[in-house]
Formats: C-alpha cells, structure tokens, sequence
C-alpha cells in the first residue's frame, strides 16, 4: 500500500460498533425510562462526542499521544501546528501534498478522493482534490517555468510596443493632380502665373 | 405582406420549431424509443438545414435582411427589452454552415457513441446546444446574445464532463466554466455601460447611438468576453483540456461554434469598433500573441486531438488579428470555413481513436492510409484547407487575411508572428499526416480496421465536399462590405504561399530526421517550453488557486473569529481600556482623607454658586 510515507495507519477503528458501545453505556446510566431512555440514549450514539473534537495544544507527552491517538497517527508522525495563536489547537499540521501525488492504481476507499477511511485529513484537503492544486513534481524546476513563462510574455510586450512604434505599412505618397495641382479649378486666377509644381524628380 | 419575407420569416419560424421540437417531447417521462436519436435529433437538424437553405437563396437573391421583434419582454418608460432576431448577413449565412456541420456530426456521434447507454441525453444536450448558438447568432439585441453565450457555455460544461466519474473531465469541465466566466465579466460590464449610456441594448439603435461617444471601456470588456470564449492567450487553457469531452463535442463545440461566439460577438459589435484605434490594436496584438502561442503548443504535442484543439486556438487568434485589422466579413468568412474544414478533422481524428481501441497518442498510430484510405485522405484534405491551399476552401479566407495583413499599417510584431504561426500551421499539420496516415503501423492490430459503417463515411464525404468547395461558393456569391486592396507587389501576394511551403519543407526536413533518431526523449528546454504548453497551466493553475484557497480558508475558518475576538470584540477592548486603567489606578494613591476635603470643598462652593 503507498499512500504518502509520513502517514503510517493505525488499525481502523469501527466507529459504528463505538456508537452503540456508547448508547448501550447511556442507556445504563440514564435515569429515565422506557421511551426517554432510549431516546436520550440515541443521543449519545449520534455525532461526534467532545473527545473527539479538535482541541487545544498539546503541551506534555501524554496529550501528544491522545492527540495522535485521536487523530488516527502515530506518535512519531504527530506534529501540531506551532502555537502561535492562530487557532490550529492541536490540529496535525500534515505534509503539503495534493491527492494527485497519491498512487492512482492502488485501490483506495475513495478511488475519486484518492484516500482511506479513518486517514487524517489535512486542514486544506479541500484545496489538494483532485479538481483542484496540483503539488505534484513538474518536469522543470518551478523557478525556470517561471522565468520562462513571464520572460516570454514580457518579451512578447516589449517587441509589440516596438511593432507600434515602427509600424508595418505599404509605401503610399500624397494624391498628385494634374494642371498645376489644379490651379484654374481651384479658382486660380487665369491672368497671373501659377507657380509651377513638382511631383517628382527622376 | 411582401411574399419573400413571408416565407423567410416562415421558414425562421419552422427552422426553431424544427430544433425545439424533440426538445419538447422529452419533457415526459415516457420513455423514447430505441431509435429517437438517429430518428428525431438528426432528423431534425437535417431538415432545419433545408429549410434554412430558403433564406439563404432569398438573401443572395434579393439582398433580403430582417429584423423580427416578437414580443416585448420588460419594457420600462425608458429602457426596452424585447426578443428580437437579426437576419442579416452574418446569421443568415451562419445558420446553414452550423446546421450543415450539426448534422454531420450528429450522424458520426450516432456510431461514436452507440455504446454509451445515455446517447439519447448526449443527443439532447448537443441539440439544446444547438439552440443556444442559433438564439446567439440570431439576436438582435445583446441581452438575447447574453442568453445564448451562457446557453453554450453551459452545455460546454456538461458536455465536456460527459464521462462524469472522470476527475480529469471534471477538472477540464470546471475549467472551461471558469475561464468562461472571466470573460462574462467583461460581457456584462460591457451590457451595463451599454445600458446606461446608450439607453438601449438592440443593435440598431445602440450603434445609432454611438457618434462621439468614448466607447473604449465598453469595447475593452467585450474584447475580454471575446478573449474567455474563443481562448485566447491569458484565457485560452480550457480548449485544450476541453478534449476530456467525447470527440462530437470536440467538434461541434470546441472547434466550429461555441469558441466562434467571441469572435462573432466583435463581428456583430464591429460598427462600435471601427473607429476606436486603441480596441482595434488590442484585438490585433492579442490575437497575434495567441495565434503564435498556441501553434507553438501544437508543435510538440502527441494527442492527436491536442494537435487538432490548438490548431483551432491558433485559427481562432487569426480570426482576432483580422478583427483587429478592422475586417470583420473577413473574419466572419474565416469562421465558417473554419467550421467545415476544422469538424472534418476532429472527425477523422475521432474515426482514427475509435478505430485504435481509444489510442490518441500520434506516436502509436501510422499507417493508417493503408488500413482507412478514405479517413485518412479527408484527413489530408483537411489539413490542406487548413493551411491555405489554393483553391480549397481554407485558401480564400486565409489568403484574405494575409492579403490585408501585409497591406494594412499595423503594428509589425503582429504581422511577423502571424506569419511566423501561418507557418507553424504547415508544420503542425504536416505532423500530423506524417504521424497517423504516412508510415507504417506503431500498434498491435488486434481489432479489425475497416470504414464500412456509412455513418462515419456520409459525415466525412459532407464536410469533405465542405472543405473543397464552400470557400469558393461563399466567396463568389458576397460582395465584400469593405473594398480590399487589389494591387500589391507579388511578394505580398504569395507572402501566405511562401509561408506554408518553407514550414512544409522545413518539417519534411524534420520528419526525416526521424529515422535517424539520436535521442531517445527530448531534451531540449524549447521542446520543453511547447510540450508543456509554455508552463501557462503549471503556474497559473497552481499559484494563484492556492494564494486565494488558503486565504479563503484563513479568513473563513481563523481571521473573522481572531478579528472579532481580539482585534475588534473583547480583547480588544481589553487591551484598549487597561493603558486607561492601569494610569488612573497609578494616578490615584489612596488619599482617602485629601478626597473627602475636596469632595467636601467641591460641595461648599457648589452651594455658595447657587445659592447666591
């Protein structure tokens, strides 16, 4: 099985056989009868119990082994988020991989999720599926994708704003009119003599 | 009522209730029967051919253009919305080639998808995209366009994730919507400036009103519109991941229609765009730089339909440099060429991968002349027109172009890379025909090969006789709106002809070195550059999802309840009040007796004020 090598599993546990281990426990305990009991006993079954639930940073070894415990890892891949009062608790801070990075042929749980039931789940798994950041190792180093990238289209601008400076265009000269530029048609005077025109030179 | 604009506005009317007929009938749950596809979609969208082929010949005949307004939708005192349909001359003679082309495909997708159990919803998603293209090319006002272009880009997305349970089709799904979308924002920032400062969104009167009004804002978002929905460069990587899509959708959507809505929005907005110099250059530049970019891609890649999807990307950036010379019919010729010659490609291509067992890799396939000649003889003839040929359908658009390019003032950059990538389509091309029909075979033939299945070879035959001759037919019944430069020295005028042969040669040149392989992987950085599509997608969709995803997720899950809590709420008034405190605390000693002689002082004298 190859799933990414800082995770190891833990054996899973059956959280359906936990749910009614705890109502059975309820339901001994609870002091109504009949009907309340075993509706107030539900209650325990369902959800998520306050053990469970992140909480707040580990300080000593024995709350890093519950915090792993309760996370599913083991005690040498537990590692918290650095307590710098962001609000992480003593959530595991998991390496920065994508699903994508995860076998495609080994036969996941959830094949589309790329993941296996009970698996911690990384504060932004929503980010690494499969739809979305992609971590995977490209290729080309990013920093030479990067500089190939923008130095191709900032080589592209500046060439464009030569190509406006110098534009393209076929040669055209200004309209020439026979008649001395059309002297007597413009309303020249026919007494006097028009001064005389040169188109060209050969 | 004059009996030529009765029967067009009657066969307009019998050409929608054609399309929207099967539509309708799958609105119960009954089920259809077996043959409902072949029997009804394709049906229908054949006869809509006919039946459009009327106005057509009116048009040619007698010049006839109408503008039909059929109901007032919300009309306010000052501001009207209506449905109304433009038959002009774009939409009348677009209507014909897209129907011509639908029908082509719907009768091969009948045999490329006869395995899937849900071709019938496969037909119906491709007629409503039908629809929705034919109501975009059709309206008269931009609201009604609006409706259409999010038509098509919805059913782009379902269809391009037609195998669902497919991530990678997803992820290219929700690609094309994104980009997609970018674009909408200069499209409705482009419908709201429109609104409000030329009071209407009908074409007519808008572009009536638009004398010496500044039009550059609004321009500059229809141009992003243009740039999300025909791809081009900074919005262009969805079309080639749009290829996760079955092969009909590749060809109907992502190379002849949908990413031709762009370029047919400028079209249809050119009166606006004639005389603002500066959307014209930008429409020019960004078209040269996508034109170039894309061909470049298409250089290295080994998916045949990859090949094929940048070829498009490439002809589309084309269609933008044309639009960017101020030639909009010539762009407009340009996309419906474009249609047939680019639909017969993907065709061949969907033949070819089909025929393979579902092989797209151009390195695994060859010989296929010898095993499918027709396929692979529409498949040359199709990259003929696509690079310009003389005389074949692609000739008399593209050739147009280069014609105007070389003897219009335009920026220089821009004339040298699209001739640089007019060349680079030669080379492409000629890659592909070197790959998959010249050779011998690079497969294992273990499924039998063989073109007797008439639902492959009509289409191919329809869209070949397309690629041969409409270019000549379109072009000798239009006069053109603008008056195109006649003489020109001969160089300019075989400026396209020079082009496509010294890529043709060059990659000849190339394609011989094969036998002579040195390397066994390319290892080049250029090679690199072009195989891995310029490393636009492994920054762009890397870098900013993850800048914006986390930050959502900070403020979402840490920075509101932090800020609330000890920046605004209780902390903070905690850290602000104890300076406060902690001052008047030291400030104050415990002189109990000094504060009663002052209160008692305070007393005195407040009742001596008062009392006198």
């Amino acid at each position: 099985m190859r799933t990414s090598h800082s995770v190891r599993q833990r054996p899973s546990v059956n959280m359906a056989g936990v749910g009614f281990r705890r109502w059975a426990q309820a339901l001994c305990r609870g002091n109504g009868s009949g009907i309340s009991a075993l509706v107030s006993g539900c209650r325990a079954a369902s959800g998520v119990s306050k053990g469970s639930l992140p909480g707040p940073y580990p300080t000593t070894p024995e709350e890093k082994a519950a915090a792993a415990k309760k996370y599913n890892m083991t005690v040498e891949d537990y590692e918290p988020y650095p307590n710098k009062g962001e609000g992480y608790g003593d959530y595991p801070n998991l390496p920065e991989r994508s699903q994508h990075e995860r076998d495609p042929w080994y036969q996941w749980d959830h094949p589309d999720l790329r993941r296996n039931w009970g698996e911690p789940i990384h504060w932004d798994f929503d980010m690494y599926i499969r739809n979305r950041v992609d971590t995977s190792p490209s290729p080309v180093s990013w920093s030479s994708m990067c500089k190939q990238l923008f130095g191709f289209i900032g080589f592209m601008l500046f060439m464009f704003y030569l190509g406006e400076k110098f534009p393209s265009y076929q040669p055209v000269a200004a309209k020439q009119y026979p008649y001395n530029d059309l002297y007597l048609e413009k309303g020249g005077d026919p007494e006097k003599e028009p001064e005389e025109v040169k188109h060209y030179e050969i | 009522m004059h009996p030529t604009s009765v029967m067009m506005a009657s066969s307009l009317i019998i050409i929608f209730t054609l399309l929207v007929y099967p539509l309708i009938t799958t609105l119960t749950p009954a089920p259809r029967e077996p043959k409902w596809a072949l029997a009804q979609v394709k049906v229908a969208v054949k006869l809509a051919f006919f039946v459009s082929l009327l106005p057509l010949f009116l048009f040619l005949n007698e010049g006839l253009e109408m503008v039909i307004t059929n109901w007032s939708w919300m009309n306010t005192h000052t501001f009207d919305i209506n449905i109304s349909f433009k038959f002009d001359f774009y939409s009348i003679i677009f209507t014909p080639v897209a129907l011509y082309v639908t029908w082509s495909i719907l009768e091969f997708a009948s045999w490329y998808m006869h395995t899937d159990p849900h071709m019938d919803r496969f037909f119906k998603y491709l007629l409503i995209f039908l629809v929705a293209m034919i109501t975009l090319v059709t309206a008269n006002n931009v609201f009604q366009l609006f409706i259409g272009w999010e038509g098509v880009g919805i059913m782009s997305f379902l269809l391009i994730g037609w195998w669902y349970s497919r991530t990678d089709a997803n992820t290219a799904a929700l690609q094309a919507v994104l980009y997609n979308r970018v674009g909408d924002i200069g499209l409705i920032f482009a419908l709201a400036w429109l609104a409000t400062n030329l009071n209407s969104w009908e074409l007519q009167q808008m572009i009536a009103a638009t004398k010496g009004v500044d039009l550059t804002f609004p321009l500059i978002g229809l141009i992003l519109a243009a740039a999300g929905k025909s791809a081009q460069f900074g919005l262009h990587p969805w079309l080639p991941a749009a290829m996760e899509g079955p092969t009909p959708v590749s060809a109907l959507l992502h190379s002849s229609t949908m990413v031709v809505a762009g370029i047919f929005l400028l079209v249809r907005m050119s009166p606006l765009m004639e005389n603002n110099p500066a959307a014209l250059t930008i429409c020019l530049c960004l078209g040269a730089l996508t034109t170039l970019f894309t061909a470049t891609c298409a250089l290295t890649q080994n998916d045949i339909k990859k090949i094929v999807a940048f070829s498009t990307s490439s002809q589309l950036g084309l269609m933008m440099v044309t639009i960017g010379l101020n030639q909009p019919q010539l762009a407009f010729l340009h996309i419906c060429t474009h249609a047939f010659f680019k639909a017969m490609l993907f065709l061949c291509s969907g033949s070819i991968i089909h025929s393979l067992n579902d092989e797209q890799d151009i390195r695994k396939m060859g010989g296929m002349h010898h095993l499918a000649p027709f396929t692979s003889s529409c498949l040359t003839v199709g990259s003929l027109a696509l690079t310009g040929t003389p005389f074949l359908t692609g000739f008399y658009s593209k050739d147009a172009i280069i014609e105007a390019l070389n003897t219009s003032h335009l920026n220089a950059w821009a004339l040298v890379l699209t001739l640089l990538a007019t060349s680079f389509t030669a080379i492409y091309s000629f890659r592909i025909i070197f790959f998959v029909p010249m050779g011998y075979p690079r497969f294992n033939v273990l499924a039998p090969i063989n073109e007797n299945n008439p639902a492959v070879i009509s289409p191919l035959k329809r869209l070949a006789w397309g690629s041969l001759v409409s270019g000549l037919l379109i072009t000798s019944n239009i006069s053109p709106l603008k008056t195109p430069v006649m003489s020109m020295p001969p160089l300019l005028k075989l400026t396209a002809l020079a082009v496509t042969i010294t890529g043709l040669l060059t990659a000849m040149e190339l394609a011989s070195l094969t036998s002579k392989q040195l390397k066994t992987a390319p290892t080049l950085a250029p090679h690199s550059f072009s195989n891995m599509l310029g490393y636009f997608p492994s920054i762009m969709h890397r870098l900013p999802p993850k800048l914006t995803l986390t930050l959502g997720q900070a403020i979402a899950t840490q920075v509101v309840d932090q800020n609330w809590l000890e920046k605004a709420g209780p902390k903070s008034i905690t850290s602000s009040m104890l300076p406060l405190v902690t001052t008047t605390s030291n400030v104050q000693q415990g002189l109990i007796k000094t504060y009663l002689m002052l209160f008692v002082l305070t007393l005195a004298l407040t009742l001596l004020v008062t009392i006198y």
